[in-house]
C-alpha cells in the first residue's frame, strides 16, 4: 500500500499515456481528456506542500531566534496576508485582487520591482567578473573569449558602426558552430530525459517516493 | 494617486536593492524576504481563483459535477504529508502526476529533442547558389555536431583518430558555442539593468520618455 | 613601486568602482540619445512577417512564461506582438505558466491599454459590450460599428478598440502548464472555464471561433525559463502549432537548433530581438514610435564596449603582471 501501489500507479499511468499517443482511439482519447482536465486540479493542492514547508522553516527560525529571525516575519506575514486580502477582505477596505487594492499594490509595486532589481544586480557582477576572471589563459579560453566579444559587438548597434562584419560573423557563429554545440547538448539532454522517464515509469528510479512511511 | 504612491514604493525598493552593491544592509534583507512571502501568497490566491474555484468548487456546488470530487480528494491527499503516520498517502497524487507526465512526455520529447534533431543534422552541404559562408557553416554544423557528440561520449577513451581527433574538434566547437552564450549572457544581464534604469528615469523621475 | 604591484593593485581594485562604471554607462546614454540604427535579422523578421500575414479570422496565443526578474527583456517582446496583433485585429489569448507570471501578463495588457502609452488601444471590458453580443453580432467590423453607433468615440491618440473577449482574453495561470497545453489541444474552455476577471470564456466570441489550439495560428512564448520548450514539445510536435520564441538572451543561443529544424518559426533573443520587432512595427506604421527595447539599445552598446574594455584591461594586467606563470594572484580572484 505504501510503496507498491504508488509504483504501480506510476507504471500504469505512464504506460497508459504512452499508449494513448500511439493509439488515438476514442476510449484512449477520452481517458486523456479526463486526465488533462483533472491533473491541474490535483496539482493545485501541491501548493500546500510549499506553504507548509516555508511556514515550518521560518516558524522554526523565529522560535529558535536564529540569525536574522526577525526577517522571517517578512516571509510569513505576506504569505498568509496575500490570500486573505485578495480573496476574503472586503473590497471597501482595499480588498480584492484588481487595482486599486492592497493585494494589487503588493505584487505590482513591491514584488515586481524587488524581483526585477535583484536580477539586474547580475549586470554589475558580470562586469566585475569580466575584469577579474575572464582570462585568455589557453587557446580554448581565447576562442571562447573571442567568440563572446564578436557576438557581443555583433548584437549591438555600435558593432555595425565598428565594422559590418561584426554582426555577420556574430550571426554566423550563432547559426553554425553554436548550433552544432547546442544540438549535441540537446541530444544528450534528450536521451537523458527519455532514460529518466523510463526509469521512473518502470520503478528503477524511486527517489521521488521520499523516506516517509517506508 | 494610487499609481504615484506605487511608483514611489517601487523606486524605494529598487534603490534599496541597489544599496546592496555598496554594502549588505537590513532593507535589502527585508526586501529579499518579502519577495518570497508575497510570491507564494500571490500563488495561493491565484491558484484558488483561477483553478480551484472555477474548476472544482463552482462546478461541484452547482451540482451535476460530483465526479470532480475524485481529483479534489486526490489533491487533498497532499496534506497528509504533514501527518507522519499517514504521510505515505501523499505519494498517491505524486505518483499519479509523475507517471502520467512521464508517459505523456516520452513520445513527444523523443520527437522534439531527438528525432527532429537527428533528421535536421544531415542537410545538403551544397546546393547551387549557396554562398561560401553558408557551405562552410553547413559543413561545420554537421561535423561539429558529430564532434561535440564524440566529446560528450565518455564510454570510450578519447584516443585514436576517431575518438581522439573527434573529441578535440568537439571541444573547439563547444567553446565557440559557449563563447556565444557568454556574449549573450552579458547582453541579457545588461538588459535587465536597462529595464530598472528606465523605470527610475522614466516612470519615477520622468526625466526621459 | 614595482611594475608587478601596479598590475596587482589594478586587478585588486575595489569592485565598487567597476559597479560605478556600469552604473554610469547605463544612465548617461539615455540623455545623449544616439539612436543608433538596429538592423533586423531573419530570426525576428520571420515572426513579424508571420503575424503580419494573419487577420481577424485567425488567432494567436501570447504565453507569459517569465517572472519579473526578466521582464526587462521579455516584456517588450510580448507588448510588441500584442500591438501588432491588435493592429491586424487578430485575437490574442494570453496565458501564464506560473502564478507569478500572471503579474507579467497583467502588466503587459495594462501597458498596451493605458491611455498614457503612446499608441494605446482603448479597452472595452467584457461586461460593457454585452448588449452587442446579445444581438448576435460576431464580426469585428460590425462590433465596432455597433459600439460606435451607441455613441462611443475613440479617444485621441488611441490606435483602435480592444474588445475583451473578441480581441483579447486573459486566461492567466493554470498549474502543470505542460498538461494545460496538451489539454488545450482539445479544448481551451475546459482548461480555462473563466478568465482572470471571472468572465466565462464560453461566452467569448474568440473562443467560439477558436475552440482549441488546433484552431489557433501561432503561439509566442515569452520565456525566461525552459517553459518555451513545452510549447515545442506539447503543441508543435503534437498538433503542428507554429511556435515563435521570445526568450532571454541567456537562453537564446540554446534554441538555434529549433530554428534550423523549423520547429520554431523565429526567435527574438533578448532586448535586441524585441528592439528589432519594435523597429519593424514603427517602419510599417503599426506603432507611432519605437518603444523601450529600442531606447535601451544605446545603453546596451555603451555597456558592451565597457565590458569588452574590462576584459581587455583585465587580461593586459594579468599577463603584463606575469600572473599567468607565477604565483596565484592574492585576493580579487
Amino acid at each position: 500500500m505504501k510503496r507498491t501501489v504508488p509504483l504501480l500507479i506510476v507504471l500504469v499511468g505512464g504506460i497508459l499515456m504512452m499508449v494513448q499517443y500511439f493509439i488515438p482511439h476514442q476510449v484512449s482519447q477520452s481517458i486523456f481528456n479526463y486526465y488533462t482536465d483533472w491533473a491541474p486540479i490535483v496539482s493545485s493542492f501541491a501548493l500546500i506542500l510549499g506553504i507548509g514547508s516555508l511556514t515550518r522553516v521560518h516558524a522554526h527560525k523565529i522560535r529558535r531566534k536564529a540569525d536574522n529571525w526577525q526577517y522571517s516575519w517578512a516571509v510569513l506575514i505576506p504569505l498568509y496576508l496575500m490570500p486573505v486580502l485578495g480573496l476574503i477582505w472586503p473590497k471597501s477596505m482595499g480588498g480584492g485582487m484588481d487595482a486599486p487594492s492592497i493585494f494589487h499594490f503588493m505584487y505590482m509595486y513591491i514584488q515586481i520591482p524587488i524581483q526585477a532589481t535583484m536580477f539586474s544586480l547580475l549586470a554589475f557582477y558580470i562586469a566585475s567578473a569580466a575584469f577579474r576572471a575572464f582570462r585568455a589563459k589557453s587557446a580554448l579560453a581565447t576562442v571562447l573569449l573571442l567568440a563572446a566579444v564578436v557576438v557581443m559587438l555583433g548584437q549591438v548597434p555600435i558593432g555595425e558602426l565598428l565594422g559590418s562584419w561584426f554582426p555577420k560573423l556574430g550571426l554566423w557563429i550563432l547559426r553554425y558552430p553554436n548550433l552544432a554545440a547546442k544540438r549535441a547538448i540537446m541530444l544528450g539532454v534528450g536521451f537523458g530525459m527519455l532514460a529518466t522517464n523510463l526509469k521512473i515509469i518502470f520503478g528503477v528510479e524511486r527517489n521521488w517516493l521520499g523516506g516517509v512511511g517506508k | 494617486m494610487y499609481d504615484v504612491i506605487g511608483i514611489w514604493a517601487g523606486a524605494f525598493f529598487t534603490l534599496a536593492i541597489y544599496s546592496f552593491l555598496y554594502k549588505e544592509n537590513p532593507i535589502y534583507r527585508l526586501a529579499e524576504h518579502l519577495v518570497v512571502g508575497i510570491s507564494l501568497g500571490y500563488g495561493i490566491a491565484v491558484t484558488y481563483s483561477n483553478v480551484l474555484k472555477p474548476r472544482l468548487i463552482d462546478p461541484v456546488n452547482s451540482g451535476g459535477h460530483w465526479i470532480l470530487v475524485i481529483p479534489g480528494l486526490m489533491g487533498f491527499l497532499y496534506i497528509t504529508r504533514f501527518f507522519p503516520r499517514i504521510s505515505w498517502l501523499s505519494r498517491y497524487p505524486i505518483a499519479l502526476l509523475m507517471g502520467t507526465s512521464m508517459g505523456v512526455a516520452f513520445p513527444l520529447t523523443m520527437k522534439a529533442a531527438v528525432l527532429r534533431q537527428l533528421e535536421s543534422a544531415i542537410i545538403p552541404l551544397y546546393r547551387e547558389g549557396m554562398s561560401w559562408d553558408v557551405v562552410l557553416g553547413s559543413v561545420i554544423m554537421l561535423l561539429g555536431t558529430l564532434a561535440a557528440l564524440i566529446y560528450f561520449f565518455f564510454s570510450k577513451p578519447h584516443k585514436g583518430p576517431f575518438f581522439g581527433f573527434g573529441s578535440r574538434i568537439g571541444i573547439w566547437v563547444i567553446m565557440l558555442g559557449f563563447g556565444a552564450t557568454f556574449g549573450f549572457t552579458v547582453m541579457g544581464r545588461i538588459s535587465l539593468l536597462i529595464g530598472r534604469v528606465q523605470f527610475l528615469l522614466s516612470d519615477w523621475l520622468h526625466l526621459i520618455k | 613601486m614595482s611594475a608587478v604591484s601596479i598590475w596587482e593593485r589594478m586587478l585588486n581594485i575595489d569592485r565598487r568602482w567597476i559597479f560605478l562604471g556600469i552604473g554610469i554607462v547605463s544612465v548617461v546614454p539615455f540623455f545623449l540619445r544616439f539612436g543608433l540604427p538596429v538592423v533586423t535579422t531573419d530570426e525576428v523578421e520571420s515572426i513579424y512577417n508571420y503575424v503580419d500575414s494573419l487577420g481577424s479570422e485567425d488567432a494567436i496565443f501570447v504565453s507569459f512564461d517569465f517572472a519579473p526578474g526578466t521582464q526587462a527583456e521579455n516584456m517588450p517582446m510580448a507588448v510588441a506582438v500584442i500591438r501588432h496583433a491588435f493592429h491586424n485585429h487578430v485575437p490574442v489569448f494570453m496565458t501564464a505558466s506560473f502564478p507569478i507570471h500572471q503579474t507579467m501578463m497583467i502588466s503587459a495588457i495594462d501597458y498596451v491599454l493605458n491611455p498614457q502609452t503612446e499608441g494605446f488601444y482603448q479597452n472595452v471590458p467584457f461586461g460593457e459590450w454585452e448588449r452587442i453580443r446579445e444581438k448576435g453580432i460576431t464580426d469585428r467590423d460590425e462590433i465596432v460599428a455597433a459600439w460606435e453607433a451607441e455613441g462611443n468615440e475613440l479617444p485621441d491618440g488611441a490606435l483602435g478598440w480592444a474588445f475583451e473577449g473578441r480581441d483579447y482574453a486573459l486566461l492567466g495561470f493554470a498549474p502543470v502548464f505542460n498538461l494545460v497545453i496538451l489539454g488545450m489541444t482539445n479544448s481551451i474552455e475546459t482548461q480555462y472555464p473563466q478568465d482572470i476577471n471571472g468572465n466565462p470564456t464560453g461566452e467569448m466570441p474568440m473562443l467560439h471561433e477558436h475552440k482549441s489550439l488546433r484552431e489557433v495560428d501561432m503561439v509566442l512564448t515569452c520565456s525566461g525559463s525552459g517553459v518555451c520548450v513545452w510549447w515545442v514539445t506539447f503543441a508543435r510536435e503534437k498538433i503542428g502549432l507554429p511556435v515563435a520564441f521570445g526568450v532571454t538572451a541567456v537562453m537564446a543561443t540554446d534554441y538555434y537548433p529549433y530554428i534550423q529544424t523549423g520547429q520554431v518559426l523565429g526567435q527574438m533573443g533578448g532586448l535586441r530581438g524585441a528592439a528589432e520587432y519594435e523597429v519593424m512595427l514603427e517602419e510599417n506604421g503599426i506603432t507611432p514610435s519605437t518603444d523601450k527595447a529600442f531606447t535601451g539599445m544605446d545603453v546596451q552598446s555603451a555597456a558592451h564596449i565597457l565590458i569588452i574594455l574590462f576584459i581587455i584591461i583585465g587580461n593586459i594586467a594579468y599577463f603584463a603582471g606575469g600572473f599567468h606563470k607565477k604565483r596565484l594572484l592574492k585576493g580579487g580572484r
